[in-house]
């Protein structure tokens, strides 16, 4: 049973394209491994729920932003890996800098925040 | 596109797609699962929190499906699947619906198919949008009911010919009327028409067989002759070698050289000529010296041409009409006419106007019932709505059963967008169907509206045939229909808590709900209103029509027509052929009297106008001319047709050509022009008046007593110099029994050649005359029937179904002694409100809708009463009916059983 922590971040509309995206960045691989990786760079704070991920990784293979190939694993069974194409390369760009963005605006916004205040 | 190939080709992927995806997650299990095994955990305990992470597998999978894109098209199909078994689950709701809606949708198909046929259908020839028809803004002679605006002359034709820069061909025509046709020893009638040479290279047909007339081929003594398809069929049995083949036309010899294609049938609506010649070969069939070069006396033709690509119909015009006043101003003065008020009106005050003639030339059938079938086609549009109303009925009352149904399913995660599309889905279903059903009725019943319109001696040529444009027609009042009446129910019957209505079960539905129900059988009657109304009003329009005094007797007369003409004789030895006809008519036993006249009471094709402009003598000025109607009758008319003659005499035998010329008058031009004398034995022209005649209507019963003016037949002459030539036969009869057979042998024993046409009794003229008020009287009077049974329908669904929720409440009450005609009250009472309601909301609608109709009443306003009150107790006959039934049930509720039920 994996215990969830409780501060677990719950992933915002449109993120989860975006670690996606990112991960492939490194190399080609399957969708467990993904997530693993995912969880694993985010210290266990983002989860990705497989119900999410296989609908997400579908989505962006039908937009042409990721292309999947059936290989063989480590462990030497098939697998769909995915892979990042050029599109999803510029697709990664796009979305990189619009999460800059957005996140140094909310720490603009939020950084004032002193205990007394609250 | 592109789009839609993809999906396609998904569609095609899918099972291979689903294969993956389940081998897809299966790894994903065994990976976690082997990770869990790593991290110490049992390998059955490992695969249980492989699957446990994995969540709900069956929804991970449907949210993958909808990654690939086509969840639409799948949810649409099983949503069909769904309504097919929804509908075949209720096969007496699917009935009703279905063929209410195709009875609405038909009823739209086969009006707007007639329509289409009369109105809009273009014309088969290439480009047809470039064709312009020439016509003038004033006529130049009155002539009756058409109003000669489209007439020109030949030497306008070659001036335009020669000189338009802006069209690329102008062409012109005439109607020869009917012809005899000999082939091989054989005749029969056609009718024909005649044309200049460029007629089919402007209009580019090209021929079935053979060839079209070539350039230069339109001259003295032209003689070949284009067959169209459908004579050529019916009469030569599409035999091809008859081009080249001779016949006669009226007995004058002439070539056939080539057979139209089978969609041209002419150029105007309802006017399909069997054979085309060249204009000049008329000199071989009807001289007439002033043909060619007379302007103003002689304007016959019309003419029509294709705009040159790139040239706007508003510059064409401004050209031609300088070229047209141009020629009119050069050819006053010397024209012999040319002095008269009229002629120079039309000189200076008259424009020529080029009318788009995609759809046709001008046709008298277009003009006679572009605006009656308008009328029927809203008339239908009503209809189709008040089966939407009934059928939006039908499912809130189904979706109100249907509450727990929808509760559950959104307790089950349904959006309710879903289940609204779902619901669309069956409106729309049901609308197909019954859209499908329609298109044969539809097909059936616009027949049956051409048959009922045909008043000649054949069958309107009309093409009522499906085109595309009524199938995309059907479709969207199918879709639309389907979508209407679909709407609502779908918003209303998904707004379920499910909560509540599951613990509550099938009924039970709030009060409010039922505002929407009452709402759509109040606007029900509201349109049955509107429809009865109409309906009554065309049929008063009818009768009203029909009992006015014409001032001839409308029973026991039969009439016919001969023209000697077309059996080869010239017009100076016609005269002797009729009287002798009308010497053997005498002479049958069955006939009381017989007489023979160029135009017949309530004529189709006739109207003769003329002006007097010499009374005893006296000229008068051109602006005081009486302008009458005229006629030529044989001695007897009077008596034959019960026309009184009120002083005077008849005319008689002795007024032959040698005898001083005499005239009769009616009442109308007698007051006219001797007010207050005895105008026996005065003059008109040189003409001595000898009768004085009651008013008759000379064109049936819309007309106005006019001044009219008979001359005698057989001393007149009239009829050659007209140059139309056949005169019609009136008979008064004891029994019709086999007198139209008597008739055709004994003008077949004057000359067998001599055809025999337009046989009809004087009340058969009559109805088809008022074709187009029948035509409105019948089919708004079966739309108002169809509407008011619809509304019936209505009610007595909602009183039946108010009557079924209320049944615990009625068995209390009669459990508790309430009386009887107490309990049929409380019903009736309901559906009395409702139909007032009705009532008071669809007389104003039917009134602003009677404005609409005004042109095509007669006798009576468009607010009249007796119409109104009729309606009103129609319908409250109608709802007193359809909520007796569910009355009635209501008293047998057994005070227990209801109970119990609960």
């Amino acid at each position: 049973m994996s215990i969830r922590p409780a501060s677990r971040v719950d992933l915002l509309q449109g993120t989860l394209d975006l670690l996606i995206l990112r991960t492939l960045l490194l190399g080609r691989t399957h969708g467990h491994a993904i997530a693993k990786h995912i969880q694993r760079t985010s210290d266990d704070l983002l989860q990705v729920e497989t119900g999410s991920l296989y609908p997400a990784l579908h989505r962006l293979e039908a937009r042409g932003w990721i292309a999947a190939a059936w290989e063989l694993s480590e462990r030497g069974k098939r697998a769909k890996y995915y892979r990042l194409t050029a599109k999803g390369r510029k697709q990664l760009q796009a979305e990189h800098a619009k999460w800059e963005t957005f996140s140094r605006a909310m720490g603009l916004v939020l950084k004032p925040l002193n205990p007394e205040e609250v | 596109m592109k789009q839609i190939l993809r999906k396609l080709g998904w569609m095609i992927e899918r099972g291979r797609k689903e294969a993956e995806l389940r081998d897809e997650l299966q790894f994903h299990l065994q990976e976690e699962a082997e990770q869990a095994e790593a991290a110490g955990l049992m390998a059955e305990e490992a695969k249980y929190a492989a699957r446990r992470e994995l969540g709900n597998a069956a929804l991970l999978m449907e949210d993958t499906r909808a990654a690939w894109g086509w969840t639409c098209l799948e949810r649409f199909w099983q949503d069909l699947r769904y309504a097919a078994r929804m509908l075949r689950k209720n096969p007496g709701f699917a009935f009703a619906a279905v063929l209410s809606l195709a009875l609405g949708i038909g009823a739209n198909t086969a009006i707007f198919s007639l329509l289409n046929a009369v109105v809009f259908r273009l014309l088969p020839v290439a480009d047809p949008q470039q064709l312009v028809q020439f016509t003038n803004t004033l006529p130049l002679w009155e002539t009756g009911s058409s109003s000669g605006r489209e007439l020109y002359s030949y030497p306008q034709l070659e001036r335009f010919q020669t000189q338009s820069k802006t069209l690329s061909g102008i062409f012109g025509g005439t109607r020869l009327g009917r012809i005899n046709v000999g082939f091989h020893g054989t005749s029969g009638i056609a009718q024909g028409d005649a044309s200049s040479d460029n007629f089919f290279s402007v209009l580019e047909v090209t021929p079935q067989y053979g060839r079209f007339f070539s350039a230069g081929e339109d001259r003295a003594g032209a003689s070949v002759a284009v067959i169209g398809d459908r004579y050529w069929r019916n009469r030569f049995g599409a035999d091809p070698s008859i081009v080249g083949g001779a016949i006669t036309l009226n007995q004058v010899p002439f070539t056939v050289i080539g057979i139209t294609p089978p969609e041209f049938s002419g150029i105007a609506v309802g006017s399909s000529p069997d054979i085309w010649v060249p204009l000049h070969a008329l000199d071989r069939l009807r001289p007439d010296s002033k043909r060619w070069t007379e302007p103003f006396s002689s304007a016959w033709m019309l003419i029509a041409g294709r705009l040159r690509p790139a040239i706007s119909r508003e510059r064409a015009q401004a050209e031609l009409d300088v070229m047209n006043r141009q020629f009119l101003a050069e050819q006053l003065p010397i024209s012999e006419i040319g002095g008269l008020e009229n002629v120079q009106r039309f000189v200076h005050e008259g424009r020529l106007v080029l009318r788009p003639a995609a759809s046709g030339m001008s046709s008298g059938l277009r003009d006679r019932y572009a605006f009656p079938l308008k009328l029927l086609m809203s008339v239908a549009g009503i209809v189709l709505l008040v089966a939407c109303a009934n059928i939006a009925n039908l499912l809130l009352a189904r979706a109100s059963n249907r509450r727990r149904e929808f509760a559950v399913r959104l307790a089950l995660g349904a959006s309710r967008g879903r289940l609204v599309r779902q619901f669309l889905t069956e409106s729309v279903v049901l609308a197909s169907v019954g859209g499908a059903v329609a298109v044969p009725m539809a097909w059936w019943g616009s027949l049956a509206l051409v048959r009922m319109i045909s008043t000649g001696d054949s069958r309107v040529p009309l093409a009522v045939d499906p085109d595309w444009r009524i199938f995309a027609f059907t479709a969207a009042v199918s879709l639309l229909t389907g979508i209407l009446f679909g709407l609502a129910p779908a918003v209303r019957g998904t707004r379920v808590d499910p909560g509540p209505v599951m613990k509550k079960g099938t009924r039970g539905a709030g009060r409010s709900s039922h505002t929407l129900d009452r709402i759509l059988v109040v606007a029900q009657v509201a349109l049955s209103v509107v429809l009865v109304t109409g309906a009554g009003l065309f049929v008063r329009t009818l009768q009203k029509l029909w009992n006015v005094n014409v001032g001839y007797g409308r029973e026991n007369v039969l009439m016919f027509s001969v023209d000697a003409k077309l059996a080869g004789y010239p017009s100076d030895r016609a005269g002797a052929v009729y009287q002798e006809i009308l010497r053997k008519l005498q002479a049958l036993p069955g006939v009381k009297s017989a007489s023979a006249s160029i135009v017949r009471p309530v004529d189709d094709q006739f109207y003769l106008l003329d002006r007097v402009n010499e009374i005893d003598g006296r000229g008068l000025p051109e602006r005081n001319a009486i302008r009458v109607a005229w006629n030529a009758t044989s001695p007897g008319y009077f008596s034959t047709v019960s026309t009184p003659v009120v002083s005077g005499r008849d005319f008689e035998p002795r007024d032959n050509e040698t005898a001083p010329k005499v005239v009769i008058v009616s009442e109308s031009l007698a007051k006219s022009a001797f007010p207050n004398q005895n105008p026996i034995g005065h003059r008109l022209g040189a003409d001595t008046i000898v009768g004085v005649v009651k008013d008759s209507l000379y064109s049936g019963a819309r007309d106005q007593p006019r001044p009219l003016l008979y001359h005698p037949l057989f001393q007149h002459g009239r009829d050659q110099e007209f140059g139309w030539g056949f005169v019609s036969f009136e008979l008064r009869y004891g029994s019709l029994s086999n007198l139209p057979d008597e008739v055709r042998r004994e003008v077949a024993s004057v000359d067998r050649n001599l055809p025999v046409f337009r046989a009809k009794t004087l009340v058969a003229q009559t109805e088809e005359s008022l074709m187009e008020e029948r035509l409105l009287a019948t089919v708004s009077g079966f739309f108002g029937a169809l509407a008011l049974l619809l509304a019936c329908v209505g009610l007595y669904g909602l009183m039946a179904y108010a009557v079924a929720r209320r049944t615990a409440e009625i068995g209390i009450r009669l459990a508790l002694g309430a009386r009887r005609d107490h309990i049929m009250w409380l019903v009736l009472r309901e559906t009395l409100w409702l139909t007032l309601a009705g009532i008071a909301a669809g007389v104003p609608l039917a009134l602003c809708a009677a404005r609409y109709a005004k042109s095509v009443l007669f006798g009576i306003g468009t607010a009249d009463p007796l119409t109104i009150a009729a309606t009103v107790v129609t319908l409250i006959g109608v709802a007193a009916l359809a909520g007796y039934i569910p009355a009635r049930r209501a008293l047998r509720v057994d005070p227990m059983v209801a109970l119990r039920y609960e």
